[in-house]
């Protein structure tokens, strides 16, 4: 069994590498301890959310899986922040779980050039620094030009319940603790992290009606453009809350739960705390809300998102039984906590080739990220990479102004772990230029370069672009008087008419406000709603997209000042000890880069300038 | 070698002759004034000994400083933030006792500190924005608008404060000028000259340029004052002459302070005062009544409505001169800041920062009034941020979202 690129593990992350691969005319391997459950989400039954949505959809221009798999797979779809500006919409998707899983298995199945070999990776293999393949724990050997990591919270894993520790990568899934050891015998450093996860509950054992209902979003809003899915009648999500009795248990109990006992060293994230964690922290706040999330349309599963923990499975009972509408509750699985061993980034490239061993990349929790998206963004990255790497060309690395999924590695590259790192808007420097919508302006023409996309979606897209220039430009012709127009027309008492341009302008107005003042004054154009939008967001964002390029233009050239691969940080005179040690720890590519690893100053950075400038003049 | 402990020795050439009897200090990495490891010699003041030490140190190896290399040093090894970096050299240049403390509190890092708590206040308020944006179903409570505006504006306060300090800063920074002005023979040279000669003269911090008036520099009461004897204003066929003609009226217009002299043995001084201070243009006049030991009569020399404060004067006898420096000293001090608070901009390039940050806040208030989305005004805040982070070096990021997590309880 000879391959180009094998991946091992089958999560969101190694099921995106092992397609891009295939895409660019490789032949991928994923190994895996079951077929039937490529992709399964171990955790919330979601797809999106803030940030998070915006890795969806570059994932979607770049030709990957996942949105489409949402839309197929989803039961309720939401955009959250559409009270705001367009750059900060999120979409979010509640997935059919196993459908998703069985979506994605079959679909993977069903392309040739991917193999899927069920088994276990117990060691990598290498030769001359160079990566060989890897020999599964049942002794079979797999060779291969490029090995993929993609190995989740199975690397190392061992769960917590109470003061109860099971080995295994997800409930009932035995963990790879040999691949672990093989990553240090070659030399890796390893690290622990942690994460949780809430009990499962039966639907059937929940009072709804003292819940808040949570309806999905219409028109429903799909992640990918290539999705056909009809519309359909959406599944709700309830909210409701802890009691003060959920407090009072939670908190007697605290000192049983593997976090606090001391059993649990490693940190997990501050987004996601568990129950015993909130009442802990945020002692002054009285209750929690918990969402109710339905796991699917065949089961009566549901997942109540807040309630995380790894208190004994009795508390977890006794806990539980108090937030408003579980009182007769029943729990399907106990919620845990879960160790798992990674390696910190510093020791991957921005190509998430690892700079200890040639043609072996990481991605996903290995490099202490959380999230399937982020896994997906990564895994993606990395399959396209294990390809150019094979065929000698340059690394494709988007930087922070491109893409999220540029912000996310180029942090995960620049700086320490400190907890399971996952995306925000806020991390964002140029948030305002990279929208959901604009996804495929940024990112098609890479998608092009490296054959991602079809031709003929390309296309598709380039009409799309032009009907939303055609629509800026009607927006500008079409006159609207302003004594048709109520509070809205305030600002423009002074003149008769303005364009239909500069209503749509005005300060705060929403999309959901803006479609029907188009539809009003503008009815008789036969754009699509897509183009609309998008015309709109241009419109809205026109001027603080003009200033965010100015910044841009100053980050590139930042950006462009590149560090050679072999430049010598150890000798540098004038540099303090400190900032050394960063700088080859981090081997920056760029002074951009450089300056943006934690603790480096402003003067570590001009000093490195000018040794730069001095490298560049001897080296001609 | 232990460090910071002073040793006796002799400094041996190479071939190990004595060249002198020193002692000598050794800081390690770290400790140091630049951060890095440093050896102090201190040996007799002699120039022949100063030289031939020297010329050992370079011949071994080391490299003489250029000025100003030791802090740059500091600063490239982050013992030192920019703006304290920039206060070494204003301590340097500092002459006055005023500039002096102004650039003390700088270095001792008052005025970071100052600028690092506005800045902290600045991240909350962001984090405040960010936290609806990135947590929109979290079950949290960012405060309401009207909080937000109250925290937007007492920021903008705050930078407002700071930078009315830079009026009081330029002055201990830059030195406070004065223009000695009037018609012909009324006495400016002699003012001038007695001004210099009652008060320490300073070494000049701006160099001069040519020029066809006399200026020299003064500490009066520890501020620099730059006095100009600007003996340009001549009468042409009954008036002066036109604005802007003469660099006299240049000077005069870039002056904090004018003294117009009067000749009060000219009859018609009174009549003439009214259009010659019109002409002046300035907003900062003392007039100085000069030769006083000419004149018996005294009843009229009060200051009519209109007119600037009047200050008798006899710069042959020094009549008067003790008088006039307490106006001047008094109008300078109307220009200064409380001192004792120990904040003051002095750097036109903090003012500009303090400005954008000032501009940005403005802009952001303006977003929250509107309602507009809370991205946008994030966009503003942040690059108020960026300014003040330009004023001390920093870079943040990370910043914002750990205030957002000690504030809030984040995780549905």
């Amino acid at each position: 069994m000879d391959y180009d690129v094998i991946i091992v593990g089958g999560g969101h992350a190694g099921v995106e590498a092992a397609l891009a691969a295939v895409r660019m005319g490789r032949k991928a391997a994923i190994v895996t301890m079951d077929r039937h459950k490529l992709a399964l989400m171990s955790c919330n039954p979601a797809i999106g959310g803030i940030a998070k949505s915006h890795v969806v959809k570059e994932v979607d221009a770049l030709g990957g899986l996942m949105g489409l798999a949402a839309d197929a797979t989803g039961i309720q779809f939401r955009r959250l922040n559409l009270s705001r500006g367009a750059a900060v919409w999120s979409t979010r998707v509640q997935a059919d779980r196993s459908h998703y899983a069985r979506f994605i298995s079959e679909y993977v199945a069903d392309i040739i050039g991917v193999d899927v070999i069920e088994s276990l990776a117990g060691a990598i293999l290498t030769e001359n620094g160079k990566v060989a393949g890897v020999r599964t724990e049942d002794g079979v050997t797999i060779t291969g030009k490029t090995v993929i990591i993609c190995s989740g919270t199975f690397l190392g894993g061992l769960i917590h319940i109470g003061t109860k520790q099971i080995k295994a990568g997800r409930r009932g899934e035995k963990a790879a603790y040999r691949l672990s050891d093989s990553l240090k015998e070659l030399g890796f450093e390893v690290g622990r992290l942690k994460t949780g996860t809430p009990p499962r509950i039966d639907g059937d054992s929940i009072d709804f009606s003292k819940c808040e209902i949570q309806p999905g979003h219409e028109p429903i809003p799909f992640f990918s453009h290539r999705s056909d899915r009809q519309p359909f009648e959406q599944t709700p999500c309830y909210l409701t809350y802890t009691t003060d009795r959920t407090k009072e248990i939670v908190s007697a109990n605290q000192h049983l739960s593997a976090i606090f006992s001391g059993q649990i060293k490693s940190i997990g994230p501050r987004y996601c705390p568990s129950i015993e964690d909130k009442f802990h922290r945020f002692a002054d706040k009285d209750r929690h809300q918990i969402f109710l999330e339905p796991e699917g349309n065949g089961t009566n599963e549901v997942y109540p998102n807040g309630f995380a923990t790894s208190l004994p499975e009795d508390v977890q009972y006794d806990a539980i039984r108090t937030v408003t509408g579980l009182e007769n509750v029943r729990i399907t699985q106990p919620g845990y906590a879960i160790e798992y061993d990674y390696c910190p980034a510093f020791q991957v490239k921005p190509s998430l080739e690892t700079r200890r061993v040639r043609g072996l990349f990481f991605a996903g929790q290995i490099n202490g990220t959380s999230g399937y998206e982020e896994a997906a963004g990564q895994g993606l990255m990395a399959g396209i990479n294990a390809v150019l790497y094979i065929e000698k060309e340059e690394p494709f690395v988007l930087d922070r102004s491109q893409a999220y999924i540029g912000v996310m590695i180029d942090d995960l590259t620049t700086r320490s772990t400190t907890e399971p790192y996952r995306l925000f808007t806020s991390r964002a420097e140029y948030r305002l230029a990279m929208r959901e919508d604009n996804a495929r302006d940024r990112l098609n023409r890479f998608a092009q370069k490296y054959g991602l996309v079809p031709e003929d979606e390309y296309q598709a897209f380039e009409k799309l672009q032009i009907q939303t220039e055609e629509a800026v430009r009607h927006f500008k012709e079409v006159r609207v008087k302003v004594s048709d127009l109520d509070h809205r027309g305030d600002r423009f008492k002074k003149v008769d008419s303005i364009s239909l341009e500069k209503l749509l302008k005005q300060p705060g107005l929403t999309i959901n406000e803006a479609l029907p003042l188009i539809a009003r004054f503008n009815g008789d154009i036969d754009f699509t709603r897509e183009a609309l939008e998008r015309a709109v967001i241009s419109i809205q964002y026109r001027g603080y997209v003009a200033k965010q390029e100015r910044e841009i233009a100053k980050f590139l050239k930042m950006e462009s000042e590149v560090i050679p691969d072999d430049f010598n940080f150890a000798t540098l005179a004038g540099l303090k000890q400190e900032a050394k040690d960063k700088f080859i720890h981090f081997r920056p590519g760029s002074l951009g880069q450089a300056g943006r690893i934690e603790g480096v100053t402003p003067g570590d950075i001009s000093v490195l300038s000018i040794h730069l400038l001095r490298h560049k003049r001897t080296s001609k | 070698m232990s460090p910071f402990v002073m040793r006796y020795g002799h400094f041996v050439d190479s071939r190990q002759a004595v060249i002198d009897e020193v002692t000598a200090v050794f800081m390690p990495e770290k400790r140091s004034y630049t951060g890095l490891a440093q050896a102090e010699i201190f040996c007799h003041g002699g120039r022949q000994v100063v030289t031939l030490i020297l010329q050992e140190v370079l011949a071994s190896g080391a490299k003489a400083a250029e000025p100003g290399e030791f802090t740059r040093l500091a600063f490239m090894s982050g013992r030192i933030d920019l703006a304290r970096a920039e206060a070494v050299a204003e301590i340097v240049a500092a002459n006055t006792e005023h500039s002096y403390s102004a650039a003390r509190d700088h270095l001792l890092g008052t005025y970071t500190q100052h600028i690092s708590d506005i800045r902290g206040k600045l991240i909350g308020l962001i984090a405040e924005i960010e936290a609806s944006v990135d947590f929109p179903e979290e079950d949290i409570s960012p405060d309401e608008k009207n909080t937000l505006l109250e925290s937007a504006q007492q920021l903008a306060d705050e930078i407002d404060r700071l930078m009315e300090t830079y009026r009081g800063g330029k002055i201990v920074n830059e030195g406070y000028k004065i223009a000695i002005a009037g018609r012909p023979n009324a006495g400016k040279s002699s003012l001038f000259n007695q001004l210099l000669k009652q008060e320490r003269a300073l070494v000049t911090p701006t160099p001069g340029t040519t020029r066809d008036y006399l200026s020299e520099w003064i500490d009066l009461e520890g501020f620099a004052v730059n006095i100009i004897d600007t003996a340009g204003l001549r009468k042409a066929g009954g008036t002066i002459e036109k604005a802007g003609q003469t660099s006299a009226k240049k000077i005069i217009a870039e002056c904090d302070l004018v003294i117009w002299m009067i000749d009060l043995t000219q009859r018609k001084w009174r009549e003439q005062l009214f259009g010659d201070i019109k002409m002046l243009g300035h907003n900062n006049i003392i007039s100085a009544q000069n030769k006083i030991d000419l004149v018996d009569d005294v009843a009229d020399l009060k200051a009519g409505s209109g007119l600037p404060e009047m200050v008798a004067t006899s710069c042959l006898t020094g009549r008067g001169i003790k008088g006039l420096k307490k106006v001047i000293v008094q109008r300078i001090n109307e220009k200064m800041p409380d001192l004792t608070s120990g904040v003051m901009v002095t750097s036109a390039r903090h003012r500009q920062k303090l400005a954008a940050a000032r501009k940005a806040l403005k802009s952001a208030r303006q977003k929250i009034k509107l309602d507009e989305s809370p991205e946008l005004t994030a966009f503003d805040l942040r690059q108020a941020a960026s300014a003040l982070d330009e004023i001390t070096g920093k870079v943040y990021n990370e910043d914002i979202l750990k205030e957002i997590f000690s504030r809030f309880c984040i995780g549905k």
